[in-house]
């Protein structure tokens, strides 16, 4: 398409702006992450020097042993991945059964039923923190895992419904027809034609729900007050105390709790993007 | 071929639980609002004591200028790394993957690091302002009344431009190319594209966003919740955080219930705004 007749200038920013630009934008979203893990192999002298220390003369991994071996990360770690699967197990079942029946059915009162589940993305945590408290308490559930489980089931259940009938839309319907007129059953269907064709909806979807699970920090503030379900944001809290935080180790924390999910979503980042903002803007 | 009740059979298991999960408790909210914590009725009384408490006020106007500024900035930063991230060069795609971290790090994370990167002391920043002699001596960041707020919106802003610059390069790049040359046979400069091509058509992906912005910026308290939990003196209590110390620390939960009532009206609103625009945008790009 840009072979046209004319020859047009190309236009576009100014070499020196785009390089600047860039230079800046990667400074600016990377430098604490880096200043992150570079405090987190320092050493207790190091790490509290002025002027700071770029670079570490004697890297040492010392603080992640401290988290590591002598502190409840590892257990609020393991807290934290059956959580996040659960979670997102649950919500991703939910999801594609609502999506398909959204994206594939007419039926009265659909629009409201839709704008019901986006509602529910889009409630203000502080509005429902306190009722749901009271639900969970009322049914048994607060500090246990199904609580969690099924609070981050609803925080990522909308979402991920809209980003899933988006997906299913954009499939031939006519690949569906084929196959019930051959006998194929609706679940066959759903399970042997439009799920494999939806992989890369799955996975976007998969992401995003993991993501945010692993990644909550007030929901679990109230409703994991026990360290046998406490998740990993909630031990980072614990380290750092008003009056003593060994910043170090809480550093190090950090980088423990974000190598895995920067990890996942950065390699799994263009399906990723692609779902979130057809999910968002177009619904 | 598809037999109306099929339908319902499919979305129901998710609205149970969101029903279940979401339209209970919001149910459950207003009961508390009118109650005493014996459940008997009191009427407007939570609403009166609530809006009565001198933290009232100061956090309703903190949650305005924690929801301006955050936008502000996220939409005029997101809007200008768009641009940049839509040009071709070498590199664009390691910049582009290095521009979403910010918004993949966990928010308790974020709230850390840039609590020690503010530390008054050993803070990088205070040093990177200090040696070249930007400012004179360290400022107390995270302790003085009259930098935490906009310390606070700055770290809010670092998280999430990257979810605007996303959404705004998704509608950059579905610009159709005729629209460019139609422009470059004009004559328009680049600047001129960005103004007059470029920023209308992604106008409804902003106001999108915007609304989005809003909604996250009432609802995700962990940055000034993990750094200040509102203070110091009240300075970056905002409603969501009021309404969390009301319950949680008080122990007040019919006055957060109240709170929350008044919280979810507005929210809602902003929500319907949300729905409304989206609908007829997507109506539009049909």
């Amino acid at each position: 398409m840009s072979d046209t007749a004319l020859k047009l200038k190309r236009t576009g920013l100014p070499v020196p702006l785009i390089i600047i630009g860039s230079v800046v934008l990667v400074a600016v979203c990377l430098f604490p992450f880096w200043w992150m893990g570079l405090s987190s192999i320092k050493t207790l002298r190091e790490l509290y020097t002025i002027p700071p220390i770029w670079w570490p003369s004697m890297p040492t991994l010392d603080n992640y042993y401290t988290v590591l071996f002598e502190s409840n990360i590892p257990r609020y770690f393991l807290n934290s991945v059956v959580i996040s699967l659960g979670s997102t197990f649950l919500a991703m079942v939910l999801a594609i059964f609502a999506s398909y029946g959204f994206a594939r059915f007419d039926f009265k009162g659909k629009p409201l039923l839709q704008s019901f589940v986006l509602v529910g993305q889009l409630l203000p945590t502080a509005a429902i923190i306190v009722p749901l408290f009271v639900t969970l308490r009322v049914l048994g559930l607060v500090n246990t895992y199904w609580g969690l489980i099924l609070v981050y089931m609803i925080i990522t259940l909308p979402l991920s419904v809209w980003m899933l009938t988006s997906y299913f839309r954009a499939i031939p319907v006519e690949l569906e027809e084929a196959a019930i007129i051959d006998g194929a059953s609706r679940m066959g269907v759903l399970f042997r034609i439009t799920l494999p064709l939806s992989i890369p909806g799955l996975i976007s979807v998969l992401v995003y729900a993991f993501v945010t699970t692993w990644n909550e920090f007030i929901f679990a503030l109230v409703f994991a007050t026990d360290s046998s379900v406490k998740t990993l944001p909630i031990g980072l809290a614990e380290f750092s105390t008003e009056f003593n935080t060994d910043w170090g180790a809480v550093m190090a924390a950090s980088m423990v709790m974000t190598l895995p999910i920067a990890i996942l979503f950065l390699s799994m980042q263009r399906l990723f993007v692609g779902g979130m903002t057809a999910g968002a803007t177009k619904g | 071929m598809h037999r109306k009740s099929t339908g319902y059979l499919f979305v129901l298991p998710a609205l149970l639980v969101l029903g279940l999960l979401i339209a209970y408790p919001i149910a459950y909210t207003g009961l508390l609002s009118v109650t005493d914590n014996q459940g008997n009725y009191v009427g407007l009384d939570n609403f009166r004591t609530i809006l009565a408490a001198r933290a009232t006020p100061t956090a309703f106007v903190n949650t305005l200028w924690w929801v301006a500024g955050s936008i502000f900035f996220q939409v005029i930063l997101g809007v200008l790394t768009a641009i940049l991230l839509n040009q071709n060069f070498r590199g664009r795609a390691i910049v582009r993957s290095v521009t979403l971290i910010p918004w993949v790090v966990p928010g308790i994370v974020a709230a850390t690091t840039w609590a020690w990167m503010l530390h008054t002391e050993f803070g990088i920043i205070n040093y990177m302002l200090t040696a070249p002699g930007i400012i004179d001596e360290p400022v107390g960041w995270l302790t003085n009344g009259s930098t935490v707020m906009p310390v606070m919106i700055a770290i809010n802003v670092w998280k999430m431009f990257p979810f605007v610059a996303i959404m705004v390069l998704a509608g950059l790049q579905s610009i159709p190319n005729d629209l460019y040359e139609a422009a470059r046979i004009d004559g328009a400069s680049f600047w001129e594209e960005v103004w007059y091509v470029m920023l209308p058509q992604v106008r409804p992906v902003i106001i999108a966003v915007t609304l989005l912005l809003v909604i996250w910026a009432l609802n995700h308290i962990t940055i000034i919740y993990a750094i200040t939990r509102g203070g110091p003196a009240n300075r970056t209590l905002i409603t969501p955080i009021q309404i969390f110390r009301t319950a949680f620390e008080s122990v007040q939960f019919n006055q957060a219930a109240a709170l929350s009532v008044m919280f979810f009206a507005v929210a809602i609103t902003v929500v319907f705004i949300y729905i409304r625009t989206t609908a007829a945008n997507a109506g539009a790009s049909k």
